[in-house]
């Protein structure tokens, strides 16, 4: 029964949630594209050169941020850029990507870039706890920060496991492990992950793979789909 | 609410879902860095006055009726139902936003709280709940293009009366009109308010350079986008654009009026003359040469400038009226922050003709406070609201201060060749 | 030019925009029907704002009286 229920977490479930991932993007963006344009300017001056720059650095570096809340910002910075390192790092898992040495038992960052995500979001939490911010927030955004939260643990430890390889031979999962087990999911071809993953922490493999595809079902039709807004966004405001 | 009513609204709102609305309302990450801006909440800090609360109270009813995760899970405390209660909020949240956009400095992804507050300003006419002065007015400024011409003569007349006083801030040469009217082919058609005190300064500056300029039968100022009614706003801004493509001007200048400009100039589309600002004309006509001004007059005082909202930041007239303050004035500070960041006066949305007093006041403390540190006696600015909120707020806070239109001062100042 | 028997007399001069207007209306509601209010104000544009306003809220501007600078207005409420 539970290895039922693993197999269609890690396999199925996986498949179901990119394709749902991808189609509610795709409404989204043209449920936008259908609607009427809006036809005066929205922007705001003084006027500056090379506003599509200016847009690109706005999306980018966020300067509105780090001028009116600094240390906010430090954390925006830091969770933004370990959450891009931490994709390539999943992506880098398939063989042949080749980010790191093939032979290197780490991922891409060593595990500190999911030590700095699971920082800035307990941050992200806290700030979300007091004062006005706690105010306007909503389940939802609880609920958000808490999936991120568990995303992050589980992949960590799943990352910390990954160190004891050499040491305690077969006793954990190593990165080429999980490149064979996506190399399968590319393929198609329905393999057992159980038999591609051998770890005891299989559970947490699957936790956080199951967590990872409610993270992309959900992001469409959540306020993380600023990923794909931030910049047409900003260069309304940038004219 | 009964059922036609709420599906009016629902229309309503449908009929606000541009391309960049459903963007604004897509995606903002309640982060709350916004916060801070809004000089309401940076006033009186309640929730209820920060850009992201009242942004969300609209974005609640539109996941409600037009996201299919609204309608779904409702229950996520992210949706709030159609009815009076929510009419309340709603009425709350917009008129007790100036539309300054000044949280757009803030948010990372320069999310327009105004142009979210259009929502709910539709909304408000729909279920017969918006400010019935500001419709009024509006009514008024559209009957007027049919009454005009009844009362052109009237008019007239009334502009004539005022003559001896342009005279008395400038000679013109014997023989011209000191305040010309339906002048065709006249290089600059000048929009004023009903008010004298908007038509004197001007005429005489315009005089005093030389130009060839006619008077506009209409005001300037558009009671439409105050009160959010798209139609109304065409309307009204139609009846000056015709008075001017009837007349084949070059340029039509607004008078100091920071709604009246943003409106004219950047949402009214392409046109067969210019839009500028009077403030535009004004520093034109120094660095030419056409005028010249006496800096005696302002001898001991230190002048600081208020950069209106709809002018400065929506608007981008921002160098300009420094430059002329700088021709006008030895002693001239900014206050801080200034131009594209500037606090709200507080008066903007309709405030200060619906009144208002009590809210006004209290909301722009920070206004009296930014004004009072530098210092200024003198305090220029470039709106008719904008010079009533400082006005009041001179009082109510004793800044001490004198308020001053830019062209005011100007036309004080203008030295007879 | 015989003077309109008006009931209240409204000092609107030099107010800032658009307060004539908006002080008008909420004056006309203090008389009855009928009455008339005399308004008396310096700025050029209440010559078309208050016959407009009048059209618009249905109430009657009986006449319009210039002398030298100021201006006076004699509007009648009708509902
Ligand atoms: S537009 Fe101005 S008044 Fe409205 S929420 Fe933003 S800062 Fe506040
Ligand atoms: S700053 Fe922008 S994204 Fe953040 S809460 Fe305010 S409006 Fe929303």
């Amino acid at each position: 029964m539970a290895d039922t229920i693993y197999f269609l977490i890690l396999v199925p479930m996986v498949y179901l949630a990119a394709a749902v991932f991808v189609v509610g993007i795709v409404g989204r963006v043209a449920r936008i594209l259908a609607s009427p344009p809006h036809g005066s300017t929205l922007r705001i001056f003084p006027a500056r050169r090379a506003s599509g720059l200016r847009a690109l650095a706005d999306t980018f570096l966020m300067p509105q941020a780090r001028k009116h809340t600094p240390v906010f910002w430090v954390f925006l910075m830091l969770f933004h850029l370990a959450f891009l390192l931490l994709i390539l790092g999943h992506l880098d898992l398939i063989p042949g990507v080749g980010l790191m040495p093939a032979d290197s038992p780490h991922m891409l960052g060593g595990g500190a870039v999911g030590v700095a995500v699971t920082l800035a979001i307990l941050y992200f939490l806290l700030r979300r706890m007091q004062g006005p911010v706690r105010e306007i927030s909503t389940l939802g955004d609880y609920l958000l920060l808490l999936l991120l939260l568990f995303l992050a643990l589980t992949g960590g430890m799943i990352s910390w496991a990954n160190s004891w390889n050499q040491a305690n031979g077969g006793f954990v999962i190593s990165k080429q492990d999980f490149g064979a087990y996506l190399a399968s999911l590319l393929r198609f071809d329905f393999a057992s992950p159980r038999d591609l993953l051998p770890g005891s922490h299989y559970i947490v493999v699957v936790i956080h793979v199951f967590l990872a595809n409610l993270f992309l079902m959900v992001f469409p039709f959540t306020k993380i789909i600023h990923t794909f807004f931030a910049m047409p966004l900003n260069r309304l405001r940038r004219g | 609410m009964e059922a036609a009513l709420q599906e009016k609204l629902k229309g309503l709102m449908a009929s606000k879902l541009s391309r960049e609305m459903r963007l604004y309302l897509d995606t903002c990450a309640r982060c709350g860095i916004c916060i801070e801006a809004c000089h309401a909440y940076a006033s009186m800090p309640e929730t209820r006055y920060t850009a992201v609360a009242r942004a969300e109270t609209i974005r609640r009813l539109f996941r409600r009726y037009f996201k299919a995760e609204g309608r779904l899970l409702p229950g996520l405390g992210e949706t709030i139902e159609l009815d009076d209660a929510a009419l309340e909020k709603v009425h709350e949240t917009a008129y007790t936003c100036t539309g300054c956009r000044r949280c757009m400095t803030y948010c990372p992804f320069g999310i327009d709280t105004q142009m979210i507050q259009g929502i709910a300003k539709l909304l408000l006419i729909g279920a017969d709940r918006e400010p019935k002065l500001l419709t009024m007015l509006a009514d008024m400024s559209i009957a007027k293009g049919e009454t005009i011409r009844d009362t052109k003569g009237a008019f007239e007349q009334a502009v004539r009366n005022l003559e001896a006083e342009v005279i008395e801030k400038w000679r013109g040469e014997a023989g011209r009109e000191a305040i010309p009217v339906g002048v065709k082919g006249a290089d600059v058609l000048y929009v004023a308010l009903a008010g004298k005190h908007s038509i004197i300064p001007a005429a005489a500056i315009m005089n005093a350079a030389g130009e060839k300029w006619s008077l506009s039968y209409f005001e300037a100022v558009n009671f439409g986008a105050f009160v959010g009614n798209p139609e109304k706003t065409r309307e009204i801004s139609r009846r000056i654009i015709d008075e001017a493509t009837e007349l084949g001007v070059r340029e039509v200048a607004i008078c100091e009026c920071g709604t009246a400009y943003r409106v004219m100039k950047h949402q009214t589309g392409r046109h067969p003359f210019e839009v500028i600002s009077f403030v535009d004309l004004m520093e034109r006509y120094l660095r030419d040469g056409r005028i010249r001004v006496d800096r005696a007059k302002l001898d001991g005082s230190r002048v600081t400038y208020h950069d209106p909202c709809q002018m400065a930041r929506n608007g981008g007239v921002i160098e300009e009226p420094r430059r002329v303050l700088r021709e006008l004035a030895g002693d001239f500070v900014e206050m801080r922050p200034n131009r594209g960041e500037n606090w709200c006066c507080g008066g903007g949305g309709g405030l200060v003709a619906m009144g208002e007093k009590d809210f006004r006041m209290k909301s722009a403390r920070v206004k009296a406070e930014q004004v009072r540190a530098t210092g200024a006696t003198v305090l220029a600015t470039a709106c008719e609201n904008c010079h009533t909120q400082l006005s009041d707020l001179n009082e109510h806070y004793g800044m001490g201060v004198r308020v001053a239109f830019l062209s005011q001062l100007v036309a004080d100042a203008l030295v007879q060749a | 030019m015989a003077d309109h028997e008006a009931v209240k007399v409204l000092d609107l001069k030099g107010l800032p925009c658009p307060m004539p207007v908006v002080k008008m209306s909420q004056e006309i509601g203090s008389v009855k029907v009928g009455e008339v209010i005399e308004v008396h104000t310096t700025d050029p544009g209440s010559l078309s704002d208050f016959p407009a306003w009048a059209k618009s809220s249905g109430n009657q501007v009986l006449e319009s009286q210039q002398d030298g600078g100021v201006i006076r207005i004699f509007v009648k409420r009708l509902k």
